[in-house]
């Protein structure tokens, strides 16, 4: 599904990941964690192609195509899904346009027909029910007012719509609390199947006791310094990041 | 002086026909105004540098044109092939109540209502006005009579193909309680060179419906006008779509010469690669109880230009006078550039008046969201910052300019690029 090969990163000349190697099989869910300025969120970026976010070396195999070839667009419609941590509000277009645009898109990759505006009407009311936000959202500029919790779950909401084959989840539970984030670990839950990867990006292990993980990742100064089970976000919990040597001593999860 | 202007006053004195006295005073303001300086206020972003010296071969007259359709209007065209006029107005069917006279041969009782209208409206502080006053052979008046609702539109379209000058003419008289659609539709890409002016007067609870869509594009030079007078409660809509070229310039008067006159005047404006287009707009309220709604809204690409000046004079009779005026401008590139000057002249004590520009830049957070949800690059422009454009359009009465319209400008801002 993706495979990770030491990956180096820059933002604006600072070089955030130093050889990073990940590699994710279809149906699994990989956790990564980290203290801050880690790259975490550089990880999801670079993966999904923001602009001004510089790969130097490395490669990422994504469905065994080149993912440094393809445009934000090619990615996303070829089912690389990223949940934001800071979704953008854009006024003037209604989220029921935007999310028919991104599933048409997405089919039409696909090689299937567009749906119709009524077609579309009905899938997107379900979606908007599993997330539990009111209908009117669709009808609402894209985030447009939405608080934290509600921009979140209208990313998951894209999520359903759009069904990617990879879901990276920028830490999709932060500022949210725990009716939110049970709304959001349920729509992640009915979401995984053998065929659909995830990589959820987070501070805490409270959003691991609602999505098991298969894998958990200590992401420390650009790479991947430990792996392990779900184990290791309980001792991070517990720990913080001292164990993994003097510099993150005091460091806390 | 210039190679160019000196042409034109040499052909123009030339030409002899029932306009004469009108042409030498045109004549003589040329000689004495000369070539505008750079730095006048009408032409300060404007560069006049390729008209000055230019030279005009003289070249024959194509067989055929390719006259550009708007599907379903129906309208009576009349058309200007590289300032020559095409259409044989003796074979118009037109409706009842409408009349339409060539100013080439009109007739001797069309010449004295030509004469009496003739730069009636245009005001003479522009040379290209000037220079068109001075060489217009070819032009049409039209005329509506009184109580006459015309449900034909009438289309005036010109067409530059040539390497040529043309300057063509329209008046236009609305009489009393009358109605008319008149579309003004030029197009062009070669080098030429074309002044187009229209004087319209819209007679006491007349109403105009008008359109001007200039796409001149490449090297295909255009200077042009329109110009209106209302009279008491008269009403004009009038919508201006234009693309830049080299040199594209139009200059719009309103002017409320009677009172409880509606004036509502739309501008859009693409511009791409290294295009220039300059909107000059003058709305003189001479008269109390006057309504303008003035919204000027433009996309700039790459390395174009545009230059909106927006005048609105109040004066000081003109009490209970309603005016509005906004133009709203989005910069795709870092050398696009907008010289936007919105102004008000207020000498009456009881008005409610409001202007105001804005400009602006895409905005990459949100382009990179909807293109991270596969939306094409394209698509996910036209739906961030076509939006104000589109509202201008979507506000077009005319149904089948509307269809026509859309598609057309939001594919020509899918192709304009964002650097």
């Amino acid at each position: 599904m993706l495979k990770i090969n030491n990956l180096h990163a820059s933002v604006e000349e600072k070089v955030i990941l130093k050889g990073l190697n990940l590699e994710i099989k279809p149906g699994e869910v990989h956790a990564i964690m980290g203290p801050n300025g880690a790259g975490k969120s550089t990880l999801g970026y670079v993966l999904s192609g923001r602009d001004g976010y510089e790969v130097q070396d490395g490669n990422v195999h994504f469905n065994d195509q080149d993912l440094f070839d393809m445009e934000i667009e090619e990615r996303a419609s070829n089912g690389l899904f990223l949940a934001f941590q800071y979704p953008v509000e854009i006024a003037g277009v209604s989220n029921m346009e935007f999310m028919k645009e991104s599933v048409n898109a997405t089919r039409e990759q696909r090689g299937e027909e567009p749906l119709s505006a009524t077609e579309f009407l009905k899938t997107a009311k379900e979606a908007c029910k599993q997330v539990q936000l009111p209908l009117d959202f669709l009808k609402r500029g894209v985030n447009e007012g939405f608080s934290g919790g509600e921009k979140k779950r209208n990313e998951i909401m894209q999520m359903i719509l759009l069904k990617p084959s990879l879901c990276i989840l920028d830490e999709s539970d932060s500022g949210l609390d725990v009716d939110a984030l049970q709304v959001v670990a349920n729509g992640v839950n009915s979401q995984r199947d053998p065929e659909r990867s995830f990589i959820i990006i987070t501070h805490y292990q409270r959003l691991l006791d609602y999505i098991k993980p298969d894998y958990v990742h200590i992401l420390a100064d650009g790479k991947i310094v430990k792996t392990g089970d779900a184990s290791l976000a309980l001792k991070v919990e517990k720990e913080g990041y001292a164990f993994l040597g003097k510099e993150y001593e005091g460091v806390s999860a | 002086m210039s190679q160019w202007l000196n042409k034109v006053i040499d052909d123009a004195k030339g030409v002899d026909d029932f306009l004469a006295p009108m042409r030498q005073q045109a004549i003589s303001k040329l000689q004495t105004q000369g070539w505008p300086h750079p730095r006048s206020e009408e032409w300060r972003f404007t560069p006049l540098s390729s008209l000055k010296e230019r030279v005009v071969a003289l070249s024959p007259v194509n067989a055929t044109y390719d006259i550009p359709q708007i599907d379903g209007l129906g309208a009576i065209d009349i058309i200007f092939a590289d300032g020559v006029m095409l259409t044989d107005l003796n074979e118009l069917s037109l409706p009842v109540g409408l009349s339409v006279y060539s100013i080439a041969n009109a007739p001797s009782d069309a010449q004295a209502k030509i004469t009496a209208l003739f730069g009636n409206v245009k005001p003479t502080r522009h040379i290209f006005g000037l220079v068109n006053d001075a060489l217009c052979q070819q032009g049409i008046y039209v005329e509506v009579d009184e109580n006459c609702i015309i449900d034909t539109p009438l289309r005036i379209v010109n067409i530059a193909t040539k390497d040529c000058d043309a300057h063509t003419r329209a008046l236009v008289n609305l009489g009393k309680n009358s109605q008319l659609k008149v579309i003004e539709h030029g197009s062009g890409s070669t080098s030429s060179f074309t002044t187009a002016f229209a004087e319209y007067v819209i007679g006491q609870e007349a109403e105009l419906e008008h359109y001007r869509f200039a796409f001149f594009t490449g090297a295909a030079k255009q200077v042009g006008g329109s110009h209106f007078s209302l009279q008491n409660s008269a009403k004009l809509n009038s919508t201006f779509v234009s693309y830049g070229s080299e040199l594209s310039r139009l200059d719009v008067d309103i002017i409320h010469a009677g009172e409880h006159a509606f004036a509502k005047m739309k501008a859009i404006y693409l511009l791409a690669e290294g295009e220039l287009f300059d909107l000059h707009s003058t709305i003189e309220h001479a008269m109390p109880n006057g309504t303008t709604q003035e919204n000027a809204r433009g996309i700039i690409g790459d390395r174009a230009r545009a230059v909106f000046s927006g005048r609105i004079h109040i004066h000081r009779d003109a009490q209970k006078t309603l005016a509005e005026l906004n133009n709203r401008n989005l910069l795709l590139s870092r050398r696009a550039i907008i010289n936007t000057k919105p102004e008000l002249e207020i000498y009456a004590d009881d008005v409610q008046c409001a202007h105001g520009a804005t400009v602006a830049e895409i905005e990459e957070k949100a382009l990179y969201y909807l293109l991270s949800r596969g939306i094409k690059r394209s698509k996910a422009l036209v739906m961030l910052n076509f939006g104000f454009i589109q509202e201008l359009v979507n506000a077009v009465n005319d149904e089948h300019i509307r269809t026509w319209l859309l598609p057309l400008l939001s594919e020509r801002f899918a192709n304009m690029e964002v650097k």
